[in-house]
């Protein structure tokens, strides 16, 4: 059954990729694609469907594995405080114009700030031998206030063009892509992809509690600590490709726990492919709805995300209560 | 106390405590051997949980040495451990979000290849049959602890530590339990320990160890350890004990 489901997600999944790449502001005909059409197709399109479906991957099984580990369902992986470190970290990078290292810089700057403040809120999580998940968020949540406050007296401060770019980049801009940044993206997600699908009977077990997690086979702690290095590594490398895109880490895994239960076999593959086409659809709609200008990605994904989470939550009894 | 062959698990002068300098259970020492089925009484607070937690590894002893099968019980590797001990903590989160299947089928989890019970076996030896699809949380409280139980159960290991798994259930899946306890005891030759603070359901077992702070009373059966005097000392109350022609029972009496 639950193969059978994520079947049918991978085969949706493909299609609207496939469909992303030939509609937008420049409906491209895929049987007939002329010279101008493949640049666009190569060098714009690609990259950017690529992008947007590796960050929603990212933020959807994030979310999807720190619920679990957190035993929490309102946990967005953005609460951990690795979010606010990478927008601070692009901001300056943004408004001081930096460009050492070319369109890659932005990135960079934001994947350092968000590994950072990861191995900062993992220590003070950290007590005892292990993590203590509500230290762990407390911490983040602690962080982020700060770095949110520091973050607004720069913008404050800062000229109105960079601030425009800044305000774009915390909503989720995908419009500055590049073939660069996919090998990048690829690898620091996948690797959490698979390490978080590589523990997930582990994290079944955690949902259960610490003492019963260890009468099934498994350290809590080791587990707890394997499962945030793939949650940070995730996270880290979504934010950087382009900013925070909300709704996809907090909402995808309720989404995806309707459709094919709690088992996080079954749940983690089906956030990253429902966080990936999700942000996929929004990027195409925010670049094509009153080109040519575009709107951020996460403005689209809490637009359309937003009511139908809602929806659900009237509908079907998706938080357990 | 040397290691002998049906020996399961050891306590060998174990000594805990929570807090630092605080000696909770000092030198303590028994051992558990196959085909046990012993009643851990006790009242409130007198170190049950903290002798199965440390019997389960998940308490480390400060000093001395937890046996299982003669060897220091975190010399072996959490997959291995697994297959031969299973712990069920009194304390059950109920508001999980899996079904009876998913939570039961977890008993599998150390395994690569499936021991004899299916996961359909385990449901229907706890009488949750009909529950099968049944989210955890639809369930009664004594329903989704029979759903624990029969992870435990699937488990298959050759001990079984349950930290009062008769709270919450009604008499007669107590009863039921013991029953499913004593048969699968026989059948396979496993060692089950189970902490209970009621006397009246300690005198089902054929064997108690009586606790209190953190130490034993008294190892033997019913009979011989439940006096009383041995009461009085553990719960601080006055029993009579009277027998009819279905066994002992007791009266008791409130003292201040």
């Amino acid at each position: 059954m639950m193969r059978i489901r994520l079947s049918l997600a991978v085969i949706f999944a493909m299609v609207v990729l496939v469909t992303a790449l030939f509609i937008g502001p420049e409906p491209i005909n895929p049987l007939h694609i002329k010279g101008i059409d493949k640049e666009i197709l190569l060098s714009i399109r690609l990259p950017r469907v690529l992008v947007s479906v590796l960050m929603g991957m990212g933020l959807g099984a994030s979310g999807a594995v720190l619920q679990g580990v957190l035993r929490n369902p309102l946990a967005d992986p953005y609460i951990l405080g690795l979010s606010s470190g990478a927008a601070l970290m692009a901001v300056v990078g943004i408004i001081s114009g930096l460009t050492f290292w070319g369109a890659f810089t932005v990135p960079l700057l934001a994947f350092i700030g968000a590994l950072t403040t990861g191995v900062f809120v993992g220590a003070m999580g950290w007590k005892r031998g292990g993590f203590w998940p509500d230290r762990l968020l407390l911490a983040g949540v602690g962080l982020g206030f700060l770095f949110s406050a520091i973050l607004m007296l720069i913008m404050t401060l800062s000229s109105d063009e960079g601030l425009r770019r800044a305000t774009l980049w915390i909503f989720g801009d995908l419009s500055m892509t590049d073939w660069a940044f996919i090998p990048y993206g690829t690898i620091f997600i996948l690797a959490g992809l698979l390490l978080s699908l590589s523990r997930a009977k582990a994290l079944n077990a955690l949902i259960l509690g610490d003492e019963l997690s260890h009468s099934l086979g498994f350290s809590p702690r080791r587990e707890r600590l394997i499962l945030f290095i793939s949650i940070g590594l995730m996270t880290s490398a979504s934010v950087s490709l382009g900013g925070m895109v909300g709704f996809i880490g907090l909402l995808i895994p309720h989404i995806g726990r309707f459709i094919i239960g709690p088992d996080s076999r079954g749940l983690i593959p089906l956030s990253a492919l429902g966080g990936g086409v999700l942000l996929c659809i929004a990027d195409l709609i925010g670049r094509s709805i009153i080109a040519p200008v575009e709107l951020p990605a996460g403005i689209i994904t809490a637009i359309i995300g937003a009511p139908y989470f809602l929806y659900l939550l009237r509908r079907r009894d998706i938080l357990g209560t | 106390m040397g290691h002998s062959d049906n020996t399961i698990l050891e306590f060998r002068e174990v000594a805990f405590s929570y807090t630092r300098g605080n000696g909770f259970i000092e030198a303590l020492s028994f051992s558990i051997k196959t085909g046990e089925f012993i009643g851990l009484l006790g009242a409130n607070g007198s170190g049950k949980s903290t002798i199965l937690k440390l019997g389960s590894g998940i308490l480390k002893a400060s000093s001395g040495d937890v046996r299982l099968w003669g060897r220091p019980i975190h010399s072996y590797r959490h997959k291995d451990r697994a297959k031969l001990l299973s712990y069920l903590p009194q304390i059950l989160d109920m508001n999980i979000p899996f079904t009876v299947e998913e939570l039961v089928g977890m008993g599998l989890y150390p395994y690569d290849t499936p021991p004899e019970l299916n996961i359909d076996q385990a449901i229907e030896m706890v009488g949750l049959g009909e529950h099968r699809t049944t989210p955890l949380k639809n369930l009664s409280g004594g329903e989704r602890r029979r759903a624990y139980i029969a992870m435990t159960l699937l488990q298959g290991a050759g001990l079984l530590l349950l930290d009062e798994p008769l709270a919450n259930l009604d008499i007669k899946y107590q009863i039921e339990l013991l029953r499913l306890l004593r048969d699968l005891r026989a059948r396979r030759d496993i060692a089950i320990v189970m902490a209970l603070h009621d006397i009246n359901m300690a005198l089902q077992f054929e064997k108690i160890m009586l606790i209190r702070q953190g130490r034993i009373l008294g190892t033997g059966t019913p009979e011989v350890i439940l006096t009383r005097d041995s009461i009085r000392e553990a719960f601080d109350i006055e029993v009579e004990i009277k027998r009819d022609s279905e066994g002992p029972y007791m009266m008791y009496q409130i003292i201040s």
